[in-house]
């Protein structure tokens, strides 16, 4: 441990050495490149409305990409390069020699938009709430931070971390940007006070918000970085309709969407607009799966779920549905190419996976009818009643599908009834559930796997499955920890507790006055709008 | 006269009563909890049934139904319709934020619609058979086939396409700005319009020729008056009967039902907040809604019988 222990830091020292430089050669040639101008109001549209504003108790786009401008965060991704993390409100940090005290000195000066300051007292009261939140709210990753046991705020500038084990993740967490800090005062008197109100300390004030039309922040004059924002303000039009989100940045009603649009409405955008438009695709740190229900019959029954994996065409559904959706590669549980993916020889061993479909659909008929189901069975896929790419791709599972026997509906519900569905009550037998992150970490997208989980949609317990997960999130030595999370994937998909599709890519189209805007590989991170700066109006 | 009207005005409460009962009994039969569904939202951990009760305490559905209605009659009878269970607010701010937009629209719509459709429909009867009443048939059936949505989409992306302009994306009161307010609401107006002109001119074709073969109209002729004080003198005021109920019926219809119209234009409208409220199953959004609703009809239908005695002076109200 003392060993792993000192590669640790080592590695977290060259990392943190690395990022300083990185930032300062980004921000050299950014500079360099072109003088930043002032003013103007970034026009953006965004395809759905927030549910509340409180970043804390959401895990949708719409929530985060129009409040993120408004708030700070102890720690960020760096805009230029993910997944990188800088400060935010903390100025630097030290990490104990055995990995279990993080202290992070606040920078000074930094006040929220009604005036007051932010000290350790907000960023651990922040915390306290995303770790215990209190009756009557939830905390959507409460569980990303099982192993802190204790925030501290010995003085004004100073706040500690205790944990009860050395994390791996831990800066990836605190550098998520659903984690806004939030004055003390507002959460002393109602927890739930940000769901409906704003007062942060980022670039950007709030400015107005009208349900289902708009929402707008304004330039914060005292924001603590020193001329910064560039942007005078934000607005996003709200429109769930992609055709219309598509007509409005052709006609230069808005000059970004950051989400995604499909590349058939990119390539008329383009063509349109020329070079007066830039496309930044990005792979994406998301998947598109369907949770199916181990607790109910037949899928209680691991032959059925071997079946139904097996009976999906992924290699032909990537190139199928890319065009139309995005959705692109196969992979397992972690981003394909990424640190702790399974790499291609790997996945092709597992169910599902192997390039030969027919021999794969042979394999799921002999499984149904071994488990009694020779002439297959009908099912409903209920699913969120957003097209792009829910449901397209529950099109192409359902049609997959009826190869082997297996009648699937698909059933679309609103959103909250979806999530209620799913997430909430398990009242269902399929259901098209995807797994989008604000970074890659291992800890953030396997924790669904255990036990109890709130983002356990499958409702399956594995003890191995939970032993592995907690080892891994301790094993501080990559290649360790690498080996620890491979297992992982590979004991999920063989059981077929959760059936992956295909992971996402997007086109984030924007005219190309819109300046500074570095797509990261999703759409939650890099949403401050600190940098962003308009070259005309 | 008086007495009809006292009666009429009386007939509203247990219409909206019963309406309100009506609504009130369907938001609770359909599946679906709001505290739930507040709790899962776009996300959130899983809940304790503590939690949950104590939301639906907070919410007051712990409460016998009975109970509920009576509390929610005696707020409509201050004026006071609660608050959204969803976004807290209270529904009457809500309504305001979109009641502008949806009346403008529903003005002008049923403005343009009765302004295309009585002289299409009147040519279309008196040139019955003749390439004009074709050419006014193949049109009106046009709206009635082409859904109000589509032709909205093909409207936007023909003015993007060959003009590289769009409609405005919010929606600014026509006292603000009227010219934003114009370039923003011409299409939608012009595209539900034509829609409900289409109805509209159908209906006035038919019963113009209905009232051309009337004796009377015969006589008119016959005295040698000339075709249009025949025409607009005698037959269209008596055609204009079940005109004016149709108008008057499509005014109470365009304030709350052009959801999809509201979502391709972005109009952040009375539909699409009906829509939502049923979806989140926000009961106070939906009662309120479908109470004002409810009352829009009742009002217009009043206002439009009572325009029958102008049109047709036999009509007398008792």
């Amino acid at each position: 441990m003392a060993a792993g222990s000192r590669r640790y830091h080592a590695r977290l020292l060259v990392l943190t050495l690395a990022i300083a430089v990185a930032v300062a050669s980004t921000v050299t040639v950014v500079n360099a490149a072109e003088t930043p101008r002032r003013g103007g109001v970034l026009l953006a549209v965004i395809g759905a409305d927030p549910p509340s504003l409180d970043p804390h108790q959401e895990s949708t786009f719409a929530t985060i990409q129009l409040v993120a401008p408004l708030y700070s965060t102890l720690l960020q991704t760096d805009p230029y390069d993910y997944p990188k993390i800088i400060g935010d409100a903390a100025s630097d940090w030290k990490i104990s020699p055995d990995g279990l005290t993080y202290t992070f000195k606040i920078r000074p000066g930094i006040k929220f938009h009604d005036g007051s300051p932010l000290t350790a007292v907000d960023v651990k009261a922040t915390y306290d709430k995303l770790l215990n939140p209190p009756a009557g709210t939830r905390s959507v990753r409460k569980n990303s931070y099982s192993a802190i046991t204790t925030v501290e705020a010995p003085d004004a500038s100073t706040v500690v971390f205790k944990l009860k084990f050395p994390s791996a993740s831990l800066l990836l967490n605190l550098a998520s940007p659903w984690n806004v800090i939030y004055p003390k005062k507002y959460l002393d008197k109602d927890p739930n006070y940000f769901m409906k109100n704003v007062v942060g300390s980022g670039p950007f004030k709030f400015k107005s918000y009208t349900p289902g039309a708009s929402f707008e922040g304004e330039r914060n004059p005292d924001y603590f970085v020193k001329d910064r924002p560039y942007l005078n303000g934000y607005k996003f039009f709200i429109s769930t309709e992609t055709s219309v989100r598509a007509a409005a940045i052709r006609s230069g009603r808005a000059y970004i969407e950051f989400r995604d649009l499909p590349a058939a409405d990119v390539e008329a955008i383009k063509k349109q607009l020329g070079d007066k438009v830039a496309v930044q695709h990005t792979a994406m740190t998301g998947q598109w799966g369907i949770a199916i229900n181990n607790t109910v019959k037949p899928f209680n029954d691991e032959r059925v779920r071997k079946a139904l994996t097996l009976g999906l065409d992924r290699y032909t559904g990537g190139k199928v549905l890319f065009n139309l959706t995005g959705l692109k590669d196969v992979g397992g549980l972690l981003r394909p190419s990424t640190e702790f993916a399974l790499s291609e020889a790997e996945l092709h061993k597992l169910p599902g996976f192997s390039p030969d479909i027919e021999k794969n659909r042979a394999e799921a008929k002999k499984l149904l009818a071994e488990a009694g189901y020779p002439n297959g069975f009908k099912v409903i896929l209920k699913n969120r009643n957003v097209k792009l790419p829910y449901q397209d791709f529950a099109v192409y599972a359902v049609q997959e599908w009826r190869k082997i026997g297996i009648q699937a509906e698909q059933r679309p519900e609103e959103t909250a009834a979806w999530f209620a569905d799913g997430r909430d009550t398990g009242n269902f037998e399929l259901i098209v559930a995807p797994t989008v992150e604000a970074s890659d970490d291992a800890d953030i997208f396997l924790r669904r796997y255990t036990t109890g989980d709130p983002q356990n949609w499958g409702r399956f317990s594995d003890p191995v499955v939970d032993d592995l997960f907690s080892r891994q999130s301790r094993a501080l030595d990559p290649a360790e920890r690498r080996k620890i999370i491979l297992q992982l994937q590979k004991t999920v998909l063989e059981h077929a507790y959760y059936m992956p599709g295909l992971w996402w890519s997007r086109n984030v189209v924007h005219w190309t006055k819109v300046k500074n805007y570095v797509a990261p590989p999703n759409h939650y991170a890099n949403q401050k709008l600190q940098d962003v700066w308009l070259s005309e109006d | 006269m008086g007495t009809y009207l006292t009666k009429r005005l009386l007939l509203i409460v247990p219409t909206l009563l019963g309406a309100a009962a009506l609504v009130f009994v369907i938001m609770r039969v359909i599946p679906g909890d709001v505290a739930l569904l507040i709790f899962g939202g776009e996300a959130g951990g899983q809940i304790d049934a503590k939690q949950l009760a104590d939301m639906r305490h907070r919410l007051g559905l712990d409460q016998p139904l009975i109970v509920q209605f009576g509390t929610w009659l005696w707020g409509v009878l201050r004026f006071d319709f609660g608050n959204s269970l969803w976004t807290g607010r209270p529904v009457i701010e809500e309504l305001l934020i979109r009641l502008p937009l949806s009346l403008e629209l529903a003005i002008a719509a049923t403005f343009v619609s009765v302004l295309i459709a009585i002289p299409l429909g009147m040519l279309a009867a008196i040139r019955q058979d003749t390439w004009v009443d074709y050419l006014v048939r193949i049109v009106s059936i046009g709206g009635l086939a082409i859904p109000s949505f589509w032709v909205g989409i093909l409207c936007i992306l023909m003015l993007v396409i060959f003009f590289g302009w769009g409609p405005p994306l919010e929606f600014t009161p026509p006292w603000i700005d009227p010219w934003a307010n114009f370039q923003m609401m011409v299409w939608p107006v012009v595209t539900v319009g034509y829609r409900y002109a289409a109805v509209t001119t159908r209906m006035t074709r038919s019963t113009l020729l209905e009232v051309l073969r009337e004796d009377y109209i015969r006589t008119a002729w016959a005295k040698g008056l000339r075709e249009r004080a025949v025409v607009i003198r005698h037959a269209l005021k008596n055609s204009m009967l079940p005109v004016i109920t149709l108008v008057g019926t499509e005014f109470a219809f365009l304030i709350g039902g052009l959801v999809v119209t509201e979502t391709v234009f972005t109009l952040n409208g009375v539909g699409r907040f009906v829509v939502d409220a049923v979806a989140h199953r926000d009961y106070p959004v939906v009662q309120a809604l479908i109470f004002l609703i409810a009352f829009g009809f009742v009002v217009v239908n009043l206002l439009v019988d009572l325009t029958y005695a102008w049109f047709d002076p036999r009509i007398r109200y008792r």
